[in-house]
């Protein structure tokens, strides 16, 4: 799994566990018939996931998801999907294993190209 | 932002056969069809989310009926895939009954829990009445499983 692909999975992780917190969510969830019992397992599979990542990233990613709730913000149709912004015609997708993430120039999340 | 929508057109995001026996082999079978359907972008890596929702706790509703669900940054259309299983599949369901109906509901990261919960909401109730259950997995091919989940959806 490249970098890329371990911060999308923590966004991803990190959603669930946002989710399984929210008593509102929790009362929805168990309406529905979902179980939502094994959170400290989901904890222990972010911590263990995040301890792999090259912390220049992990650095990145903790940072915007103080700031905005989601350190990383899919890309589509040249739109950062955290912010709205149309991205420079400059901006291209990065190989996923390179050595820092891309950002988005105007909110600063982690930008993944979908 | 519109709540998906039944795959009444689309025939590839209805599986009247699931081939595989397990869950996370199931799981794949389905994200496979999603992918190729051009709904997902990274299917290993929703695989991966399905997988860890999992963990959190079983998607197994009971009755025969699995709601397996991600919302993922992989995703790029909601949708819900619905998927029969012959034999049944262990989905460690609360009443232990091998799953049968399997409603893989696929959101993008940036929907609000309200507009996540409405669709799994959706999901849900499309298989809750025996009746409809009955329609679904009896459905004699898969225009005719396409067309009973459109109806199932009101």
């Amino acid at each position: 799994m490249t970098a890329m692909e371990s911060i999308a999975l923590l966004g991803d992780i990190d959603a669930m566990i946002r989710e399984a917190q929210s008593p509102a969510s929790r009362v929805r969830l168990k309406k529905l018939g979902l179980e939502i019992d094994g959170l400290p397992r989901l904890l222990a599979a972010r911590a263990r996931l995040a301890d792999g990542i090259d912390p220049r990233w992990t650095f990145s990613y903790e940072r915007t998801r103080q700031r905005y709730g989601r350190g990383i913000a899919a890309v589509r149709d040249r739109v950062c999907s955290g912010c709205f912004v149309t991205l420079p015609t400059t901006a291209r997708p990065r190989d996923g294993d390179s050595p820092s993430p891309q950002h988005c120039e105007s909110c600063g999340r982690i930008l993944y190209w979908i | 932002m519109t709540v998906a929508t039944a795959p009444g057109h689309d025939l590839s995001l209805c599986l009247p056969d699931l081939k595989s026996k397990k869950k996370d082999a199931a799981l794949a079978e389905m994200v496979l069809a999603a992918s190729g359907a051009g709904l997902v972008s990274g299917a290993g890596l929703l695989l991966e989310t399905l997988k860890l929702r999992e963990r959190l706790g079983t998607t197994g509703l009971g009755k025969g009926v699995a709601l397996p669900t991600a919302r993922s940054l992989t995703i790029v259309h909601p949708r819900i895939l619905v998927a029969r299983s012959t034999r049944g599949i262990d989905w460690q369901a609360s009443d232990r009954a091998p799953v049968h109906l399997v409603l893989l509901t696929l959101a993008p990261a940036g929907w609000s829990d309200d507009a996540y919960h409405a669709l799994l909401g959706r999901a849900a109730a499309s298989a809750r009445l025996q009746r409809t259950r009955q329609k679904l997995l009896s459905a004699p091919s898969v225009q005719g499983l396409a067309l009973a989940f459109r109806e199932a959806m009101g």
